[in-house]
């Protein structure tokens, strides 16, 4: 598929193009670059069921000795969350931070970051993976530390502590995998085939090492201490990508690492039961802020935990609805972290109680956030509703009622937050008066992520159907 | 007729002594430089040109010219480049100039010694001109020439011993595989000798017990000369080591890879731990030059092909990030920036100085693509393949500790100041100019630079 590296080149030249233009000419780069890849990546959509194997791989040789190729496959997941990817990154770049301060390093890396997302989703080698991922690492904690607000620093430092941590142990199991499969390759379809071979306590280590590295980045219960802090301190666009895109790097690992290993399958039920304790902690966590984009992060954080379910699922609708879910998702928290912070610009505060009848002036940052609030929740024609069906009806097939108990973290958020959204952004009777105006290019960003969520929440077998 | 090529490498050595010393009489700076620089270059053409095709001739019973001294001698004419243009500016060029000249008479010998006295000597060529080196630069620098000069005479003291206890046992002291190894397999003067050996070599290449003095020496050293101590002097300690364990002692490679495998995990806790609580920038680049030694080790600990050929890729990366950051870090020293605090919005004083540091700091730290991570990936690798599993485990938990003090320094970089732009020198850009353009191609395209060092790898590994 020559079009992957085709959207990358494209990335890679805006990257490099933000440092030679004219600041006030930024947004427009970006705007240009990252559209082109989201036109790409519709195409892809559309014409990926009648390509054949041939035409969903592009590889060429790379360091030979050890038999890494230079490899992206399309595969019916990687696809969608290619979308995901330009989508978010596209209605980043033309939604802005809200201020617009320090636009083109924060273009630059949002780029950056879209180009490690889209080579981490489609890469068919271990080892190629493994860069794009540590690529996003790092951009992001440029996102956080250089463009963020508020205690940036120290959280940029948990995060980059987490994520190297994450990395370390990501690549000692990629290295164990490759040299414990018998024709030792880093080829995800070559692991696929020979997984079996693998040892069984090898397996276990590498199952074990990799798990926790991809907990940390999804984040999951008790690997997440590092996400409160970093996606509410990190910059709006930073957070959007963060949330939308990063945390997505880690569902996609669990997703290999199932395909990958067939001794995961017999840990599923206890996956299971992490997903469900890190879903109602992060319930009962997002109920008790007071901070919008806090509240935000803790929502994202039992979304990741829904995908989880999806996966530890471990049956044709549980993955449908974590690969839907990431999707949905991740718009969702993308759109809910820009309105977020166009209402803390708007308002010049991010406490809810502060934001009093922020309908009336700022009418499209609270529609969208409640539109993301929809989608998160999974009300019918948002593509969250899609999500949670898959997912729930997945997990019931393979556990039973168990499978159902993270519902309820979802009633709870959602009772919570329609509270919360009702007594402040909705108040009739007491206004809070707005420090600066709206921005029209806000409503871009909005119109982007609205438009996908309801366009995915109606019509979900454009996706659905793919093979 | 390949022996040509040795004379005439041999010849431009002598004509770079020569030149250095005569020179050093004239006043004429550019001529001076651009005469090393070209002998340099030429030096660095030959080598390369050599290594393709595949030269393999014995000098005078003291040389062994073939490719895998040939890859040394390409790697460090083209450090020296390095070192000529950062000392180019000082007011002591000329001198600095004569020693560099002895300096690479030495380095290049050790590189391409066939015998242990070759490596003795040029061992000592090397270490006193350094001293020599530091000397010059005034009265800040002589503690660190001093304490230089003991170290180092301990070291020449301890390698002679060892070369002594194994007189009896090897009476050529030539670089071949240890004669009558199978009648005196367990005799524990040979087991002496090779750690003396270990000992020796340790000094110079900071491993474990033998590494305090880095941090000091590189403190007071000027700043054209420290990027050369631990680009060029310290990896020349390593190529010896490895002449000497991987063909002399070749056949107790099961004892001393214990012993580095110790070694290896020491000298790594050490430098990184230290470095942490560093506050000064150049101790911390010192220190974790220290780690970078020890994962060094890491490769020649395996004593296969695989090990080596990562461990030589790890030396040519940090040789090109070594040199890079201590051009950056020693001119900003020399301005008054000292402490981690003091780098404080470098980011808007020099957004060009911030980036390369960057860069070469999350190279140092192994972030891909950059070539740090793909020497640190065949390292740990190497270790896996031989089945030391902990190895490489320590291995990648101490570059996640690493992280720690770059993360600091970056994270000071990107700070608010309100202090204005801040000049960096010419010949510091052009270093770290080419140091980063070596840093990010090999790191995205390691494929060439590979293929040259495991073909000369197997040149030595028989």
């Amino acid at each position: 598929m020559i079009l992957i590296p085709i959207m990358m080149l494209v990335l890679l030249a805006a990257v490099v193009g933000e440092y030679i233009i004219p600041e006030r000419h930024s947004r427009a780069l970006g705007a240009i670059a990252s559209g082109i890849v989201l036109l790409l990546s519709l195409y892809l959509i559309l014409a990926f069921n009648s390509m054949t194997a041939v035409q969903t791989t592009f590889s060429v040789s790379y360091i030979s000795s050890f038999g890494i190729d230079l490899s992206f496959v399309l595969s019916n997941i990687s696809v969608i969350l290619v979308l995901l990817a330009s989508i978010v990154s596209f209605a980043a770049v033309i939604g802005g931070n809200p201020g617009g301060e320090r636009r083109r390093a924060s273009n630059a890396l949002i780029m950056l970051f879209e180009l490690a997302a889209i080579g981490f989703f489609t890469s068919g080698n271990l080892f190629i993976l493994f860069i794009f991922w540590d690529v996003g690492v790092v951009s992001a904690f440029f996102m956080i530390n250089y463009l963020g607000s508020g205690g940036a620093r120290s959280s940029a430092k948990n995060y980059l502590i987490y994520s190297i941590f994450a990395s370390a142990l990501l690549l000692f199991g990629i290295m164990m995998i490759y040299f414990y499969t018998p024709v030792h390759s880093f080829n995800l379809s070559t692991i696929e085939a020979s997984g079996a071979s693998i040892p069984i306590w090898v397996q276990e280590t590498i199952f074990a090492l990799l798990l926790i590295a991809f907990f940390v980045k999804m984040p999951v219960f008790p690997l997440h201490s590092w996400m409160s802090d970093a996606y509410s301190d990190a910059s709006t666009q930073g957070s959007m990508v963060l949330s939308g895109i990063l945390s997505k790097f880690g569902a996609y690992g669990v997703f290999i690492l199932f395909l990958m290993l067939p001794i995961s399958h017999t840990y599923a039920k206890y996956i299971l039961i992490i997903a469900i304790v890190s879903a109602l902690y992060a319930a009962f966590n997002a109920m008790v802020q007071s901070d919008l984009k806090r509240m935000a992060a803790y929502t994202s954080m039992i979304e990741s935990s829904l995908i989880l379910v999806g996966i530890a699922a471990y049956n044709s609708f549980g993955s449908e609805g974590a690969v839907y879910g990431m999707l949905a998702y991740g718009l969702a928290a993308s759109l809910m972290f820009l309105s977020v912070g166009s209402i803390e610009f708007t308002f010049g505060s991010r406490e809810i109680a502060a934001i009093k009848g922020a309908v009336k002036s700022a009418s499209a940052s609270v529609y969208s956030f409640l539109i993301a609030l929809f989608g998160s929740t999974g009300v019918p024609i948002t593509a969250g509703f899609i999500a949670d069906l898959f997912i729930f009806i997945g997990s019931y097939q393979s556990y039973g009622f168990v499978g159902l108990i993270p519902i309820a973290s979802l009633v709870m958020m959602g009772g919570y937050l329609y509270y919360a959204v009702d007594r402040s952004f909705l108040s009739t009777f007491k206004h809070s008066h707005p420090v600066r105006i709206e921005y029209w290019h806000w409503d871009m960003g909005y119109a982007v992520l609205v438009a996908a969520i309801i366009v995915f929440g109606i019509l979900p077998s454009i996706l659905i159907g793919l093979r | 007729m390949y022996a040509y090529v040795g004379y005439l490498i041999a010849a431009l050595l002598g004509l770079l002594v020569i030149s250095g010393i005569t020179f050093k009489f004239n006043d004429r700076r550019r001529l001076l430089f651009g005469t090393s620089v070209t002998i340099f270059a030429a030096i660095l053409i030959i080598s390369l040109v050599s290594i393709l095709y595949g030269v393999d001739v014995y000098l005078f019973g003291l040389l062994h010219i073939y490719q895998f001294s040939l890859l040394f001698v390409s790697l460090f004419s083209f450090a020296f480049i390095l070192v000529e243009i950062l000392g180019y500016g000082s007011d002591n060029f000329e001198l600095f100039n004569m020693f560099v000249g002895i300096a690479a008479a030495g380095v290049f010998l050790v590189v391409m010694a066939y015998s242990i006295l070759t490596i003795f000597i040029a061992i000592e060529l090397v270490s006193i001109s350094t001293i020599m080196m530091i000397m010059t630069g005034g009265k800040r620098s002589v503690e660190s020439a001093t304490k230089l000069f003991i170290l180092s005479s301990i070291s020449i003291s301890v390698f002679a011993f060892a070369m002594v206890l194994m007189l009896p046992y090897d009476g050529t002291l030539s670089l071949s595989l240890l004669s009558m190894n199978s009648s005196i397999g367990g005799d524990y003067i040979i087991l002496l000798s090779m750690l003396m050996f270990i000992a020796a070599l340790s000094i110079d290449a900071s491993l474990f017990p033998f590494n305090l003095w880095v941090a000091d020496v590189y403190q007071g050293a000027q700043d054209y000369v420290t990027p050369m101590l631990s680009g060029i002097n310290k990896k020349v300690a390593f190529v010896a080591l490895i002449y000497i364990l991987f063909i002399v002692f070749a056949s107790y490679s099961h004892i001393s890879s214990v012993i580095l495998e110790v070694v290896a995990v020491a000298t790594m806790f050490f430098g990184n731990l230290v470095a942490m609580v560093q506050s000064n920038v150049k101790r911390m680049f010192a220190y974790s030059s220290i780690s970078q030694a020890g994962y060094i080790l890491i490769g020649i600990t395996t004593f296969s092909a695989y090990g080596l050929e990562a461990s030589v890729f790890q030396i040519f990366a940090h040789v090109f990030m070594t040199i890079g950051a201590f051009a950056i870090v020693m001119w900003m020293e020399s301005k008054g920036i000292r402490s981690v605090d003091d780098y404080k919005g470098m980011e808007h004083r020099n957004f060009w100085a911030f980036s390369s540091l960057t860069l070469i700091m999350l190279s140092m730290a192994g972030i891909p693509p950059l070539m740090g991570f793909f020497g640190k990936f065949l390292l740990f690798s190497s270790a896996i393949s031989s089945g030391l599993l902990a190895l490489a485990f320590i291995g990648i938990i101490n570059s996640f500790i690493s992280i720690y003090y770059y993360g600091k320094l970056i994270s000071s970089m990107l700070r608010d100041t309100d202090k204005g732009f801040f000049y960096l020198g010419r010949n510091v850009r052009i270093v770290v100019y080419l140091c980063l353009i070596a840093i990010i191609a090999f790191g995205v395209y390691p494929h060439p630079l590979l293929s040259v060092i495991s073909k000369s790898v197997s040149s030595l590994i028989h």
